[in-house]
């Protein structure tokens, strides 16, 4: 799969034609790894060093290491997806379709898609670029990686439903952007917000 | 989504009722719940192959049973 999707460029305010796609192979963990991670974990620093800098604004997720999730890209319960525009991975998401079901009530039980891990580009989180004094390059990353999230779960069976466990730092983007519902923190996950999407909300989420 | 290839499925009775009731229960159509099936399998034979275990746990009666996968 490999279809063009629109991101924004921060610097002109206008669209530019990316590419969303599913066949991530380990060069594109490398590459988060090589050219994404410094810049977070020195974006940490300063924001952890810096006494102006709000403790939430810290990427929790310096840590992350997808060149370790190398041996999932062979299972079939696992789907990985990427965003490209000008030859650089901007987006990265892996998304599972068995192991989890719905929380919310009205949808407790049911089958979703469950996005365990979805990263943008440091270069396209603002508070990454603050904390190192430069432009927030491209946005709508993360809204076209969970839009594909829906897609998916679409084309399951699934009517749209997906489910997440939310950092504190995506809380807002999750609640607010993509307007899924908050259902509880899980002790079980690091005490981490699970938020849910319904069919209906879905549907309005990706335009349909 | 990858290129899809049909096969003729043949089941007793009883597979095709249980099939049909977890199709409904679960809300999917009966190709989707079998495709979930194939992908589970997959990810606990890779998981028990790394040398992990399955188990389904009785909190009530403190029991826990291993699962074994052919």
């Amino acid at each position: 799969m490999k279809i063009p999707v629109e991101i924004i460029d921060r610097s002109t305010g206008e669209p530019v034609r990316a590419t969303l796609f599913d066949a991530i192979t380990v060069e594109h963990f490398m590459e988060t790894q090589n050219e994404w991670r410094p810049l977070v974990l020195e974006a940490a620093r300063r924001q952890a060093a810096s006494a102006q800098a709000a403790r939430a604004d810290i990427p929790v997720h310096f840590h992350w290491d997808w060149t370790r999730k190398e041996s999932q890209l062979a299972l079939l319960a696992v789907h990985f997806y990427g965003i490209e525009y000008l030859g650089k991975l901007q987006g990265i998401m892996k998304a599972e379709t068995v192991g989890h079901v719905c929380r919310l009530p009205e949808q407790r039980g049911k089958p979703l898609i469950y996005i365990d891990y979805l990263e943008v580009a440091p270069w396209n989180v603002k508070s990454i670029m603050e904390a190192l004094a430069k432009p927030t390059r491209y946005g709508a990353v993360g809204t076209r990686l969970v839009e594909a999230a829906v897609r998916q779960s679409i084309e399951e069976g699934f009517k749209g439903r997906v489910g997440l466990h939310s950092l504190a730092t995506s809380e807002y983007f999750y609640l607010e952007v993509c307007e899924m519902t908050p259902v509880g923190r899980d002790p079980g996950k690091q005490n981490l917000l699970w938020c849910e999407f319904t069919p209906e909300q879905a549907l309005i989420f990706v335009g349909d | 989504m990858a290129n899809k290839k049909t096969m003729t499925l043949n089941l007793t009775e009883p597979e095709m009722q249980v099939l049909e009731e977890l199709s409904r229960q679960k809300e999917l159509s009966k190709t989707a719940l079998l495709r979930q099936a194939i992908r589970l399998y997959q990810l606990v034979d890779a998981r028990l192959a790394r040398g992990e275990k399955l188990l389904f746990e009785d909190e009530k009666k403190k029991a826990k049973a291993e699962l074994m996968i052919l």
